[in-house]
């Protein structure tokens, strides 16, 4: 329901600024908007997802002069993701559920437009897993597209906040819901959807940016026409080559009909490359909850994903936890970067998987070039082997390996991941990715009794503690520490360095031409580190904890850089459950983690903020 | 609060611990419930749940106050353990179902014990099954025309892998988005639809698909736990962990209500079991 704008006046100004979309296609026009540094106007800042700016206002010397500007209340607690979009000078922001985007005017900070969509709390808030997270929006085609948590997309007129159409992307009674940001592709508006624990069946679908209209959707499991593999055609990696799928190889490694409640939702970032026309993104883990219970590689959960933006046809998929045992959920964002590997240069797509492993492939192709851990205390798996594309999975840390009646002891990452989906930034000048990470490990302890809507079964519990080693070699250290940021060579495989943080980092990061990253901090932070050293050179207390992204644009001459802080989501729910399930057995242990995690309460508390930061104008 | 002597607090003190149902009783008996949940509970409150919880209010004369939320994921988290918005105390205080020794909550004695039965609709060929195990050593030409209800989760499912059956499940979501049926009113529909013909079900459950059929149209088999395979649970009522006094009082009602509380369940077609004194003892840790 969109609320009256107070002030027709400044509603008018405004709208004057922004861009008539007389452009041929959103596409190029966004990739237009995406090369001016002065605006955000897409999640990843550009098509390619790097999060990088060109602006260097704020820079490796000036940074420790840096002021909040100004801020803004959402006016809503609970876990804030996603970051601000700038375009044209204009500046919109969203909220957790109940989904209210803010359009607001820079120059007096006042709202322009809100909107807040009508959705059923009571459907939709129950079937949410992991708190009433968004993850933000798309400009494209003068609109700006909302991915609601009831499946909703809904596209709003960009200057005066009115809805132009809505469209119904999933059905929150079969477990859907949507957190992602959708992705505006030439006429287009990509999205997915959320629900993995429910046995919702992944997809990514394209919407007309015009009328709404289902233009194409491809499963990530089931027959070739779900899918829209093309045998023959659309090819894997696999024997150290860019191999044709077989037929229906979306249900070939299921038994019976359990694809139909595959999983391998899509609830991460997609990234564009408008020369070769494809979509890129990774799905999820399969959902059947007992891996004993789904025999076989579960194709294609867990998975790295090229399609046609046209058609949605596959050009190629990669599946880089077959069987997941461990919820590595394969939904991390891919960045598309060109780079020299191995003395060849390659148009590739990087991805740092929850599974600890960072991989560079060909985007083009498919061919995987790179397979390396960014946090050597990881432990699943040994190494991927690049010629067959599988990691050599350690029996020791192999719940289904080591038998359901043991308990295995010291697996890394945890659950939650060696980094989760708080997106990477990249720096042309180092050539170096910033990751924003996890340091936790985790324990299996069947026979538990789990209950799931009325129905007992024997289940297992995850307990999770740091993971007490060294990021760079691996070798136990006894530290204590949750969170690490990390700069890794995505040609090499190489951690170049890391900072140790003391809660998970759970925002997103942005490098800048400035030699500068930022990144957020669960305690609520925002930090500023040397892009070549990682040496800290600012931070600042924001009023609550921060899972959202850290974005930068310009307006009026002056460099801004800004992020949502609100704590919530897994790190403020999730997390501190899974560490301190309250029974008397966790308590006692008092220390590491899970003391340090009860502490995060005593750092923060819940509440939605827009912090704008800008250095002072006599620099 | 200084000026309270130490002999008056020994004195409170020494009265809440010898009666601590009356001690309660000033406060209201707050469920977490499911509002749509057969034969669980319903906002109607004719759920077997709602009957315990109200003869339990009643006895400890307390008034009954419910708060609801599907019971999916989350379930405790947004309830037993949410706080009120006003920050003071929690929503609600007891989830009247929850298994023994359930990790999310502390869990009373148990209250009863049932299992899991495999339910088979009457007159779709299925009617000279007597046991579990002949599904199993069925000629192959036969398996493939099993239609049976395959879940995300739990030892049915595990039953279908350790038999060879998975190939013929048809697949079930545990828990849905659907306020408008629960698994066993969706599991109800669709055997009557002939969607499937047969499904390994939850004790209250299979009951209550059963008391949904006038005609006993179901062959019901118990299905019997083995070392590596658990069919059978004894189920008690959750509360927060550390909220010792209000176990106490939980505790007390179950021990001197237990006939009463297996008319109720009976009454609802559930099968139930004598509880097995292992998961009282391990309870008691």
């Amino acid at each position: 329901m969109k609320k009256p704008v107070k002030n027709w006046l400044l509603a008018s100004t405004v709208a004057t600024l922004l861009a008539a979309p007389t452009v041929s296609t959103a596409n190029d026009d966004l990739e237009k908007l995406t090369q001016n540094p002065a605006n955000w106007a897409s999640w990843g800042g550009d098509y390619a997802g790097t999060r990088y700016s060109k602006l260097s206002q704020i820079n490796a010397q000036n940074v420790k002069n840096l002021q909040p500007a100004w801020s803004f209340s959402t006016g809503v607690l609970r876990g804030h993701e996603g970051g601000p979009l700038v375009v044209n000078g204009v500046l919109f922001i969203h909220t957790p559920f109940p989904n209210t985007v803010y359009a607001i005017d820079q120059k007096t900070k006042a709202v322009i437009w809100e909107f807040t969509p009508t959705m059923d709390a009571d459907v939709t808030i129950p079937v949410m897993c992991c708190d009433t997270v968004n993850r933000g929006l798309a400009y494209g085609d003068g609109k700006i597209f909302l991915q609601q948590s009831d499946t909703v997309l809904t596209a709003l007129d960009a200057k005066t906040g009115k809805r132009v159409w809505s469209v119904q992307n999933g059905d929150p009674k079969l477990g859907m819901t949507n957190t992602n940001a959708p992705l505006v592709v030439k006429d287009k508006v990509i999205t997915g959807i959320s629900g993995g624990e429910f046995g919702v069946r992944g997809f990514l679908a394209a919407y007309n940016i015009r009328t709404g209209q289902l233009e194409w959707k491809g499963y990530s499991m089931g027959p070739d026409k779900d899918t829209l593999l093309k045998p023959g055609k659309s090819t894997t990696w696999q024997d150290g080559k860019v191999t044709p799928v077989g037929q229906d190889s979306g249900t070939s490694t299921w038994k019976g009909d359990q694809w139909k409640i595959g999983g391998g939702t899509t609830w991460g970032w997609y990234s564009y490359d408008p020369k070769l026309n494809l979509v890129y993104y990774g799905s999820g883990n399969p959902s059947t909850w007992n891996p004993v219970q789904r025999p076989g590689d579960n194709k294609w959960s867990m998975s790295l994903w090229a399609r046609d933006a046209d058609t949605g046809e596959v050009k190629w998929v990669y599946q880089m936890t077959p069987h997941d045992e461990w919820d590595y959920d394969g939904i991390n964002e891919t960045v598309l970067v060109d780079q020299e590997v191995k003395g060849k240069q390659h148009k590739t797509i990087v991805h740092f998987d929850r599974n600890g492993f960072g991989y560079t492939l060909d985007r083009e192709t498919g061919e995987l070039l790179v397979a390396e851990k960014f946090d050597k205390s990881v432990n699943w798996a040994t190494h991927v082997d690049l010629k067959s594309g599988r990691p050599e999975v350690v029996p020791e840390f192999s719940t289904e390996h080591h038998g359901e009646d043991v308990n295995t002891v010291g697996t890394c990452p945890a659950a939650l991941g060696s980094k989760n989906q708080q997106p990477v930034s990249y720096s042309p000048q180092t050539g170096l990715f910033y990751i924003s990470g996890n340091h936790l490990c985790m324990e299996y302890e069947p026979f538990e009794v789990s209950y799931t809507a009325g129905q007992p079964y024997v289940g297992a519990t995850l307990s999770m503690m740091p993971a007490g080693a060294d990021v760079l070699t691996g070798k136990k250290d006894g530290t204590t520490n949750l969170g690490q940021f990390t700069a890794y060579d995505a040609k090499t495989g190489k951690i170049a360095w890391s900072n140790k943080e003391q809660f998970s980092v759970w925002s997103g990061s942005v490098a800048t031409a400035g030699g500068v990253v930022f990144y957020g901090t669960l305690e609520g932070y925002l930090k500023a580190v040397d892009a070549k050293t990682g040496k800290e050179l600012y931070k600042f207390k924001t009023p609550s904890g921060i899972i959202g992204n850290v974005n930068t644009w310009e307006f009026e001459g002056k460099q801004y850089v800004g992020v949502l802080s609100g704590i919530g989501g897994w790190a403020g729910i999730g997390i501190a459950a899974g560490l301190d399930d309250g029974s008397s057995s966790t308590n006692s242990e008092g220390l590491g983690a899970v003391g340090a995690y009860r502490s995060l309460s005593s750092y923060t508390k819940l509440g939605g903020t827009l912090t704008v930061f800008a250095l002072p104008s006599s620099n | 609060m200084k000026t309270i002597s130490t002999a008056a607090k020994c004195l409170i003190l020494a009265s809440l611990a010898s009666s601590a149902i009356t001690a309660n009783a000033q406060d209201k008996f707050r469920v977490c419930a499911d509002p749509l949940h057969p034969p669980y509970s319903t906002k109607e409150q004719t759920g077997y749940e709602n009957k315990i919880a109200a003869l339990f209010a009643e006895q400890s004369g307390q008034e009954l106050e419910y708060t609801w939320l599907p019971e999916r994921i989350g379930f405790i988290r947004n309830t037993l353990k949410a706080e009120n918005d006003n920050g003071e105390g929690f929503k609600c205080d007891i989830v009247m179902g929850v298994p023994a020794g359930y990790d999310l909550t502390d869990t009373t004695k148990p209250y009863f014990h049932s299992t899991y039965v495999m339910l088979i609709a009457k007159g779709r060929g299925w009617n000279d099954i007597k046991e579990s195990a002949q599904l199993a050593n069925l000629p192959l030409d036969k398996q493939e025309k099993l239609k049976i209800a395959m879940f995300d989760r739990g030892p049915g499912t595990e039953w279908l892998q350790k038999n060879g059956l998975l190939e013929y499940g048809v697949p079930y979501q545990s828990m849905t988005g659907d306020n408008e049926h629960n698994i066993a009113m969706q599991i109800e529909q669709d055997l009557r639809a002939g969607k499937i013909d047969m499904v390994i079900l939850w004790g209250p459950m299979a009951g209550y698909v059963q008391s949904q059929n006038s005609k006993n149209g179901y062959i019901a088999i118990p299905m019997q736990s083995s070392p590596d395979m658990k069919f059978d649970f004894s189920i008690a009522m959750g509360i927060r962990q550390g909220d010792n006094k209000r176990k106490q009082q939980l505790n007390e009602l179950i021990d001197k209500n237990l006939d009463k509380i297996q008319a109720i369940i009976t009454s609802y077609g559930i099968p139930v079991l004598p509880i097995p004194k292992q998961a009282i003892k391990e309870d008691d840790d």
